[in-house]
């Protein structure tokens, strides 16, 4: 290997780390209007003005940001003012999901559902109850300080942070 | 004062356990066994008027083992229809970062279990008293720890705020049960007469304000136990992306608000507040499943 081909492999390497997890070939589409930034930060400088509607390229990920290709320019754009695949803002690409959560009711009703496929409502129903199965999850139940140690083994440490209010 | 005001109402709650709707005066549960000395020592508390018992216990709902009880049969019923994985590795991981998210709210000494279920569909359940699964569909969509630390917060949100447990007080489920009920059905029948036929309740949609209350528990529970925050928004964002060429998420639009909609939410709840607040994704340490 040449000298120049370690120089840029750890480049790379330096790239990959910093651009967080990287996401293969995945489009995503403006679902408000947002800044595009030079940096993963709500304060960095702006690239550009990005309007909704409008399509990206989702090239990696980091915390609550995407870097983003969109037409010539690249940045990082917020999670939450993007959802990914091709679908514009609004509903009329979903009228199949609407049409299947038509029977819902407002806001206070408890409402039956039916699936219609997979672990659906009549399996559900049909179910009976499985002593050994349970007895094997509850066996797998970890306690406080297991719990607390595989986290600080993955240097987790627990702070405060207040619920969030309903807006 | 308050906390003297919460053991006084528990206890006038305990008396009144055979006389409310949630008759489980006779229940010798297993997942009982821990509360049972808790209960005799409460129990010797000089009796109260039951008409007040009645009244207070309507308010407050059932007992705190009485909870367990019900989302024990509830999980019993969940596995008869789908079991766990067989991974030990993969079930032991995710109730060590279950029950680490779990600490971190308000009722951390609840006898959590978590679990990954043989269903390749996206959902995840929540019963009564902690129990909490997953299935191996979802699991498939994770990208990292912050992803299961966020969306098991969500079900912890559930359980905590009895979510499952105010939907068996309002529905008619409890009547429907006693009715359809003539033989014995395996785990506790009593408790079955409660929570419907099999694991109905689990396939039943809460209310979608329940569903955005739990997804702000969720991420908040993830960035108390020192994770990315954004871990839930991104499995949602996978949820939203793949329900397009798939129906594997045919049960879970059924029961809950669209992605969109669940982001646009978190999107308006979770604003700026955290911008500064850094947590760690271990996308290293998320369990591969077995081939």
């Amino acid at each position: 290997m040449s000298k120049h081909n370690g120089w840029l492999m750890a480049l790379m390497v330096c790239v990959a780390m910093h651009s967080g997890i990287a996401i293969a070939g995945e489009s995503g589409t403006m679902s408000k209007a947002d800044d595009m930034k030079v940096e993963p930060f709500r304060d960095a400088k702006s690239v550009k003005a990005l309007a909704v509607g409008e399509k990206l390229d989702i090239l990696s990920k980091q915390g609550g940001w995407f870097k983003v290709k969109a037409g010539k320019a690249t940045g990082w754009v917020h999670m939450l003012s993007v959802r990914k695949g091709d679908a514009k803002k609004g509903a009329d690409n979903a009228s199949g999901l609407l049409a299947l959560s038509s029977g819902r009711a407002g806001t206070g009703k408890v409402v039956a559902t039916t699936g219609v496929r997979g672990l659906n409502e009549e399996e559900l129903k049909a179910a009976t109850f499985n002593e050994a199965e349970l007895k094997r999850a509850e066996a797998n139940a970890s306690s406080k300080a297991d719990s607390a140690a595989f986290a600080k083994q993955g240097k987790l440490v627990a702070r405060s942070f207040d619920y969030l209010p309903a807006k | 004062m308050k906390r003297s005001v919460q053991i006084l109402l528990s206890s006038l709650c305990l008396v009144s356990a055979s006389a409310g709707a949630f008759d489980l005066g006779e229940l010798k549960s297993k997942a009982d066994a821990a509360k049972a000395k808790i209960d005799a020592t409460k129990a010797s508390i000089p009796p109260v008027n039951p008409k007040l018992a009645e009244a207070v216990k309507e308010i407050k709902g059932p007992s705190e083992s009485e909870e367990i009880a019900i989302g024990r049969q509830i999980a019993g019923n969940l596995l008869g229809a789908a079991p766990l994985v067989k991974d030990d590795k993969l079930q032991k991981y995710v109730n060590r970062i279950g029950r680490w998210v779990a600490t971190q709210s308000e009722r951390p000494d609840l006898p959590w279990h978590f679990g990954v279920i043989q269903s390749e569909d996206m959902n995840a359940f929540a019963a009564p008293g902690g129990y909490i699964f997953i299935t191996l569909g979802l699991y498939r969509t994770f990208q990292s720890e912050a992803d299961l630390a966020g969306v098991l917060g969500h079900e912890v949100g559930h359980v905590i705020r009895q979510h499952h447990l105010k939907i068996l007080q309002q529905s008619k489920l409890v009547d429907a049960g006693s009715k359809a009920l003539s033989k014995s059905v395996g785990g506790n029948d009593k408790v079955q007469q409660l929570i419907g036929s099999g694991a109905e309740i689990v396939a039943r949609g809460l209310d979608k304000d329940a569903e955005f209350e739990a997804d702000r528990i969720g991420v908040v529970l993830a960035t108390r136990a020192g994770y990315d925050a954004y871990g839930l928004p991104s499995v949602l964002q996978q949820i939203g992306h793949a329900s397009k060429d798939d129906n594997r998420a045919a049960l879970l639009f059924k029961t809950h608000p669209l992605p969109e909609d669940r982001l646009n939410k978190l999107d308006g709840a979770m604003g700026d507040r955290f911008d500064r607040v850094k947590g760690l994704t271990l996308e290293k340490r998320l369990v591969k499943l077995k081939k």
